[in-house]
Protein backbone atom coordinates (compact mmCIF):
# COMPACT_ATOMS: atom_id res chain seq x y z
CA UNK A 1 0.00 0.00 0.00
CA UNK A 2 1.60 3.29 -1.10
CA UNK A 3 1.78 5.98 1.69
CA UNK A 4 -0.05 9.74 1.14
CA UNK A 5 3.59 11.17 1.68
CA UNK A 6 4.79 8.98 -0.91
CA UNK A 7 2.10 9.25 -3.45
CA UNK A 8 2.63 13.13 -3.13
CA UNK A 9 5.92 12.73 -3.69
CA UNK A 10 5.02 11.02 -6.89
CA UNK A 11 2.31 13.14 -7.83
CA UNK A 12 4.53 15.98 -7.47
CA UNK A 13 6.40 15.71 -11.06
CA UNK A 14 3.09 15.47 -13.00
CA UNK A 15 2.15 18.55 -11.35
CA UNK A 16 4.91 20.63 -12.53
CA UNK A 17 4.66 19.32 -16.00
CA UNK A 18 1.25 20.30 -16.06
CA UNK A 19 2.25 23.63 -14.22
CA UNK A 20 4.90 24.12 -16.56
CA UNK A 21 2.11 23.78 -19.67
CA UNK A 22 -0.02 26.01 -17.91
CA UNK A 23 3.04 28.91 -17.80
CA UNK A 24 4.26 28.39 -21.24
CA UNK A 25 0.60 28.62 -22.91
CA UNK A 26 0.49 31.86 -20.38
CA UNK A 27 3.36 33.01 -21.61
CA UNK A 28 3.08 32.57 -25.59
CA UNK A 29 -0.14 34.11 -25.39
CA UNK A 30 0.86 37.44 -23.25
CA UNK A 31 5.07 38.01 -23.53
CA UNK A 32 6.06 37.80 -20.18
CA UNK A 33 2.63 36.45 -18.32
CA UNK A 34 4.48 33.15 -17.75
CA UNK A 35 7.21 34.75 -15.74
CA UNK A 36 4.67 36.53 -13.76
CA UNK A 37 2.92 33.33 -12.97
CA UNK A 38 6.07 32.03 -11.55
CA UNK A 39 6.16 35.63 -9.34
CA UNK A 40 9.40 36.70 -11.17
CA UNK A 41 8.57 39.96 -11.84
CA UNK A 42 11.58 41.55 -13.32
CA UNK A 43 11.80 38.93 -16.26
CA UNK A 44 8.02 39.18 -16.80
CA UNK A 45 8.37 43.33 -16.91
CA UNK A 46 11.60 43.25 -18.96
CA UNK A 47 10.11 40.52 -21.31
CA UNK A 48 7.40 42.08 -21.98
CA UNK A 49 8.52 45.64 -23.12
CA UNK A 50 10.94 44.04 -25.36
CA UNK A 51 8.58 41.28 -27.42
CA UNK A 52 5.77 44.16 -26.94
CA UNK A 53 8.17 47.08 -28.34
CA UNK A 54 9.42 44.98 -31.21
CA UNK A 55 6.46 43.94 -32.31
CA UNK A 56 4.57 47.45 -32.13
CA UNK A 57 7.58 49.20 -33.99
CA UNK A 58 7.53 46.61 -36.58
CA UNK A 59 3.69 47.22 -37.08
CA UNK A 60 3.84 51.09 -36.81
CA UNK A 61 6.72 50.42 -39.55
CA UNK A 62 4.39 48.61 -41.79
CA UNK A 63 5.78 45.53 -41.67
CA UNK A 64 4.02 42.45 -42.79
CA UNK A 65 2.56 39.80 -40.91
CA UNK A 66 2.59 36.19 -42.60
CA UNK A 67 -0.88 34.34 -42.62
CA UNK A 68 -1.01 30.30 -42.63
CA UNK A 69 0.22 28.88 -46.09
CA UNK A 70 1.59 25.87 -47.79
CA UNK A 71 4.10 27.73 -49.16
CA UNK A 72 7.73 27.33 -46.81
CA UNK A 73 8.29 30.92 -46.67
CA UNK A 74 5.33 32.44 -45.38
CA UNK A 75 4.57 28.97 -43.28
CA UNK A 76 8.25 30.15 -41.48
CA UNK A 77 7.08 33.17 -41.02
CA UNK A 78 4.02 32.63 -39.66
CA UNK A 79 5.26 30.92 -37.08
CA UNK A 80 7.38 33.13 -36.57
CA UNK A 81 4.95 35.94 -36.12
CA UNK A 82 2.21 33.40 -34.38
CA UNK A 83 4.91 33.83 -31.29
CA UNK A 84 4.23 36.84 -30.48
CA UNK A 85 1.03 36.03 -29.04
CA UNK A 86 -1.78 38.19 -28.79
CA UNK A 87 0.16 41.14 -30.27
CA UNK A 88 -0.60 38.83 -33.26
CA UNK A 89 -4.14 38.63 -32.99
CA UNK A 90 -4.35 42.16 -32.61
CA UNK A 91 -1.89 43.53 -35.27
CA UNK A 92 -4.46 44.50 -37.61
CA UNK A 93 -5.98 47.18 -34.83
CA UNK A 94 -2.61 48.26 -34.24
CA UNK A 95 -1.62 49.32 -37.70
CA UNK A 96 -4.83 50.21 -39.56
CA UNK A 97 -3.51 51.34 -42.87
CA UNK A 98 -1.35 47.67 -43.50
CA UNK A 99 1.76 46.20 -44.64
CA UNK A 100 3.81 48.15 -47.05
CA UNK A 101 7.33 46.73 -47.79
CA UNK A 102 8.25 49.26 -51.15
CA UNK A 103 9.85 51.17 -48.40
CA UNK A 104 12.93 49.83 -46.38
CA UNK A 105 11.20 50.86 -42.96
CA UNK A 106 8.25 48.53 -43.66
CA UNK A 107 11.06 45.45 -44.47
CA UNK A 108 12.36 46.31 -41.32
CA UNK A 109 8.96 45.78 -39.82
CA UNK A 110 8.23 42.24 -40.65
CA UNK A 111 11.97 41.47 -39.27
CA UNK A 112 11.00 42.99 -36.31
CA UNK A 113 7.78 41.50 -35.95
CA UNK A 114 9.39 38.51 -36.55
CA UNK A 115 12.03 39.06 -33.98
CA UNK A 116 9.16 39.68 -31.29
CA UNK A 117 7.76 36.09 -32.27
CA UNK A 118 10.74 34.11 -31.66
CA UNK A 119 12.38 36.17 -29.08
CA UNK A 120 8.73 35.39 -26.87
CA UNK A 121 9.26 31.49 -27.98
CA UNK A 122 12.82 31.93 -26.48
CA UNK A 123 10.96 33.33 -22.54
CA UNK A 124 8.29 30.81 -22.80
CA UNK A 125 10.83 27.94 -23.10
CA UNK A 126 12.92 30.30 -20.20
CA UNK A 127 9.66 29.86 -17.85
CA UNK A 128 9.14 26.27 -18.46
CA UNK A 129 12.20 25.17 -17.81
CA UNK A 130 11.76 27.75 -14.47
CA UNK A 131 8.37 25.94 -13.80
CA UNK A 132 9.99 22.57 -14.02
CA UNK A 133 12.77 23.22 -11.42
CA UNK A 134 15.23 23.24 -14.10
CA UNK A 135 17.11 26.17 -13.78
CA UNK A 136 16.72 29.32 -11.72
CA UNK B 1 6.18 55.63 -38.10
CA UNK B 2 10.04 55.87 -39.63
CA UNK B 3 13.04 55.15 -38.60
CA UNK B 4 16.51 55.33 -41.04
CA UNK B 5 18.79 52.18 -40.99
CA UNK B 6 20.86 53.43 -37.91
CA UNK B 7 18.08 53.91 -35.74
CA UNK B 8 16.36 50.95 -36.11
CA UNK B 9 19.70 48.89 -35.71
CA UNK B 10 19.83 50.82 -32.44
CA UNK B 11 16.36 50.18 -31.22
CA UNK B 12 16.65 46.18 -32.27
CA UNK B 13 19.99 45.53 -30.60
CA UNK B 14 18.79 47.40 -27.76
CA UNK B 15 15.54 45.24 -26.98
CA UNK B 16 17.74 41.82 -28.31
CA UNK B 17 20.94 42.56 -25.99
CA UNK B 18 18.42 43.46 -22.83
CA UNK B 19 16.21 40.17 -23.17
CA UNK B 20 19.43 37.80 -24.11
CA UNK B 21 21.23 39.41 -20.92
CA UNK B 22 18.05 38.43 -19.03
CA UNK B 23 17.70 34.70 -20.10
CA UNK B 24 21.25 33.59 -20.11
CA UNK B 25 22.35 35.62 -16.69
CA UNK B 26 20.84 35.43 -13.45
CA UNK B 27 22.69 38.53 -11.28
CA UNK B 28 22.58 42.30 -12.45
CA UNK B 29 26.02 42.61 -12.57
CA UNK B 30 26.45 39.60 -14.87
CA UNK B 31 23.38 40.68 -17.12
CA UNK B 32 24.46 44.54 -17.21
CA UNK B 33 27.95 43.64 -18.24
CA UNK B 34 26.36 40.82 -21.16
CA UNK B 35 23.65 43.46 -22.31
CA UNK B 36 26.48 46.03 -23.36
CA UNK B 37 28.36 43.24 -24.51
CA UNK B 38 25.68 41.85 -27.05
CA UNK B 39 24.53 45.50 -27.49
CA UNK B 40 27.95 46.75 -28.92
CA UNK B 41 28.61 43.12 -30.72
CA UNK B 42 25.30 44.18 -32.42
CA UNK B 43 26.82 47.43 -33.86
CA UNK B 44 30.35 46.25 -34.72
CA UNK B 45 29.01 43.43 -36.41
CA UNK B 46 26.15 45.18 -38.59
CA UNK B 47 28.80 47.87 -39.56
CA UNK B 48 31.70 45.77 -40.38
CA UNK B 49 29.06 43.17 -42.90
CA UNK B 50 27.72 46.46 -43.96
CA UNK B 51 31.62 47.54 -45.08
CA UNK B 52 31.95 44.31 -46.12
CA UNK B 53 29.65 44.46 -48.95
CA UNK B 54 30.44 47.64 -49.97
CA UNK B 55 32.57 46.63 -52.62
CA UNK B 56 29.42 45.40 -54.23
CA UNK B 57 26.79 47.65 -53.34
CA UNK B 58 26.91 48.87 -57.29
Amino acid sequence: MVEPKQREKQNAPNGRARLAVGVAIAGWFVPGLGHLLLRKWGRAVVYFLAVGTLAVVGLALRGNTFSASWDAFDMLGFLADLGAGVFYFVSKFIENAGPDVSRAAGDYGTRFFATAGVLNLLCVLDAHEIARRRKA
Amino acid sequence: MNLNHFQAMLLFAFAISVAFAFLTKRRLEERVKYALWAFLAFLLVAVAVGWLMYPISR
